[in-house]
């Protein structure tokens, strides 16, 4: 019992030790959480969910939000204002976090032909096999499927141009290859 | 520190920065490497024993067997009359699951193996008994275009060499695994990265790079092994990089090249040199008689859109030759001018004595071409002798990448892929493995994407059409193909042969294959869990002869993962 009140007091030596260094990004995590959730834990199949997002892919993506590479009218101005500095610790703050389950289920049918398509696209030579994501390649597994079949598309479309390889290889796929790698890829992590 | 902090997420560790240096220093001191074979504690390994390693029955000190890179490993214990006795003697299995790529290297009893995400481990090489692991904390920008691997350990001296996917080079105390230095080889944002491993020589670390998917500017570079400063610098791409307007490769078939256009384009833009790739993803052939440093380059950036690269793009998909003390430029030979099919150069070159085609026995190079032909050059000039059959079928050979796909073989992974051959040189044979998978070229217009992915296209494998692979066995004095054995899959990882008649490599789907060198028998084969897609190796411990291999499959063909390390005796030894 004697124990505890040191427990206690080592404890708060800790808290106070601890620095916050997201504190000169907070106000801007705030307005990004309105959207993808708290902590980037997106509920809502329209935006992607940032949490435990690769850092360096975040990085970039704000970086080329910034400088129009990556054209979106809801990001674009978000970015905008975004020093460097600011830009790496957003992207570090995500990637820190956990990655949340969506619990999304592909049919038989999708998956069959996601991992066709997959096989013929050999993407999992960047993606790795769990689609999980490292450095430059975004985490795909457990991603909302609406969103990734959005982000397909444009590739596809050349709507989103700032990964030129990637809209080559969506622009030999079919709707209903895209369709179902979306949701082969959503699925992935989910019981 | 932020990096640190997501360095350590990425390789699945928890532990803060500190809690990771007690338990690596704790690891570290806590083990002595046990005595070798021959001499007892011996660790150092000394520039004589690299020069022997052609000799050496004992050691397996070069990627790819000695400076010749013949790998051909001289010891007769295992042969073709007992190698159906051969049964595993130990596995190790390594924290990593995910393709394995590397050549296990020994020295005097210890085996010095590496992972993906260059991860590094010291076993006893007759037992499988750790050592010591070393893991690399990895900054946040890694690049590969095929996996995160890497292939192995280079020992000099009292240290053993990595490139790492962060574009370091980092060297090891051997007997330890405590990190002596490390130096950033080229910036990673720009896409420079490194999964070969270096080769030691005369005092320098000689490395290449990866990024030719990337718009980097290759380079071969040499750092001295104790302070880790640059020696050389050999630019793969020279500043003039338009070449002769070659309009045919070095088999003689036409590339179909619309040199006007890209004359017109080449006066408009300039030279392309900047972002023309030309990684080099292989060890380097070293002749300590001449002091030539042999290599080949890959392909040029981006692989499929080549109008924006107007000219050869020398010396890319060549083999080259350096001066081991300068750097300096010797000579080239560049298979295929202007590449837009990356069916560029990438398995190891070989020096050996060759029929120069009147009768003599000359210096020779060979190297197998992703094109599915093995090269014959003379060393002297890098002037081309003979090629052999082809090894795959060419079917379109050199048809145009279109925007819709054009089919053509063979696909973009080859024939031979990064996988190094083994020679017997009493046979005059080199052994190859080979791929044969139908791909659809795709072509885009598009500018350099500044450190991304650049591609200028796809590169799609054909579902519906039937994949495989072949193990063959070329003379290197006629070019004819002695034998030829089919696999169930396309072949991905190297050949070992030895002066006990047999060849030995591994397939995707996890058999590992003991064949008869001069007749192509199958002699021996061994399942293992996940494909066996790396060099195998041989070495002898306590007079027992072993062979080892990793297991851990392939990303690029998507073979089943693993992370096995495997080695093999005589049954009853």
């Amino acid at each position: 019992m004697r124990l505890l009140p040191l427990v206690f007091a080592l404890l708060g030596l800790t808290a106070q030790a601890e620095e916050d260094v997201f504190a000169p990004v907070r106000e801007q995590l705030q307005t990004c959480f309105s959207c993808h959730g708290e902590e980037g834990a997106s509920t809502n199949p329209e935006y992607p969910i940032l949490a435990g997002q690769e850092f360096y892919y975040l990085y970039v993506q704000l970086k080329d939000y910034k400088s129009g590479l990556r054209d979106n009218p809801i990001m674009g101005p978000m970015a905008s204002g975004l020093e460097k500095a600011e830009m790496k610790l957003l992207a570090e703050y995500f990637s820190e976090q956990a990655w949340p389950s969506i619990d999304y289920q592909a049919t038989p049918e999708q998956r069959q032909i996601a991992l066709s398509s997959i096989s013929a696209g050999q993407c999992v030579a960047c993606h790795l096999s769990g689609f999980e994501g490292n450095s430059r390649v975004p985490r795909a597994a457990g991603q909302h499927p609406q969103y990734l079949e959005l982000t397909l598309r444009n590739f596809k479309t050349k709507a989103r141009n700032n990964s030129p390889s990637k809209s080559s290889l969506m622009g030999s796929m079919s709707d209903e290859e895209i369709v179902g790698v979306a949701a082969y890829l959503g699925a992935l992590g989910s019981n | 520190m932020l990096i640190r902090k997501h360095a350590m997420r990425r390789t699945g560790q928890t532990l803060s920065g500190v809690a990771l240096m007690t338990v690596f220093c704790a690891g570290a001191s806590a083990e002595e490497v046990q005595g070798g074979t021959l001499y007892g504690d011996m660790h150092v390994v000394t520039q004589d024993m690299l020069d022997h390693a052609y000799g050496d029955a004992n050691n397996f000190l070069h990627t790819n067997g000695n400076y010749a890179q013949t790998r051909y490993y001289p010891a007769r214990q295992i042969n073709r009359e007992n190698v159906h006795t051969l049964e595993k003697a130990w596995v190790f299995e390594t924290e990593v699951v995910e393709s394995m790529e590397t050549t296990p290297i020994v020295v005097n009893g210890i085996m010095y193996v590496t992972t993906a995400f260059n991860h590094v481990y010291a076993l006893n090489a007759e037992t499988g008994e750790q050592l010591w692991h070393f893991k690399h904390e990895m900054g946040p920008i890694t690049t590969y275009c095929c996996g995160p691997n890497n292939r192995g350990v280079f020992p000099y001296g009292d240290k053993v060499y990595m490139g790492t996917l962060d574009a370091k080079l980092v060297a090891l105390n051997a007997k330890t695994g405590e990190k002596a230095w490390e130096v950033e080889l080229a910036d990673p944002e720009l896409g420079y990265s490194e999964t070969m491993a270096p080769t030691a020589v005369d005092g320098k670390i000689l490395i290449g790079t990866n990024g030719g998917e990337y718009g980097i500017r290759g380079f071969v570079k040499a750092y001295d092994a104790e302070t880790g400063e640059l020696v050389w610098n050999f630019d793969t791409v020279p500043e003039d990089s338009k070449g002769v307007w070659a309009t045919h490769d070095a088999t003689g078939r036409d590339m179909m090249r619309d040199i006007t256009a890209e004359r017109v384009a080449y006066e408009k833009n300039g030279d392309p040199y900047k972002t023309l790739g030309g990684g080099v993803w292989q060890n380097m052939a070293v002749d300590r008689e001449t002091g030539m440093v042999y290599f080949v380059v890959g392909n040029p950036s981006p692989d499929l859109y080549g109008a924006i690269r107007p000219g050869d793009n020398l010396y890319t998909d060549s083999l080259v030759a350096v001066d081991l003390e300068t750097g300096s430029y010797q000579c080239h030979f560049q298979y295929i001018a202007h590449d837009v099919w990356d069916l560029d150069a990438v398995s190891p070159p070989i020096i050996t004595m060759v029929d120069d085609g009147a009768g003599n026995q000359v210096k020779g190079i060979l190297h197998g071409g992703k094109t599915g032909y093995v090269y014959v050059h003379r060393a002297d000039d890098c002037s081309l002798i003979r090629f052999s059959d082809p090894m795959v079928s060419q079917t379109g050979r050199w048809t145009l990448p279109t925007k819709d796909g054009a089919p053509m073989l063979p696909g973009a992974n080859g024939g031979v892929e990064w996988s190094p051959m083994a020679i017997d040189p009493s046979l005059n044979l080199a052994y190859a493995i080979n791929l044969h998978q139908p791909m659809t070229y795709h072509v885009e217009e598009t500018p350099y994407p500044e450190g991304k992915l650049w591609l200028g296209g796809a590169f799609k494998v054909i579902a519906t059409e039937q994949q495989w692979g072949n193990v063959s066995a070329v003379d290197y004095n006629t070019g004819k193909i002695r034998w030829k054995a089919k696999t169930e899959q396309p072949m991905i990882g190297g050949v070992l042969a030895t002066g006990g008649g047999i060849v030995l490599t591994g397939e995707g789907n996890g058999l590992f294959k003991a064949y008869d060198s001069a007749s192509g028998e199958i002699l021996w084969q061994y399942k293992a869990k996940a494909g066996v897609n790396a060099p195998p190796a041989s070495y002898n411990v306590g007079g027992n002869q072993y062979i080892v291999v990793a297991a851990g499959g392939n990303v690029q063909l998507n073979y089943p993962r693993g992370n096995e390390i495997i080695a093999f005796k005589l049954a009853g030894r």
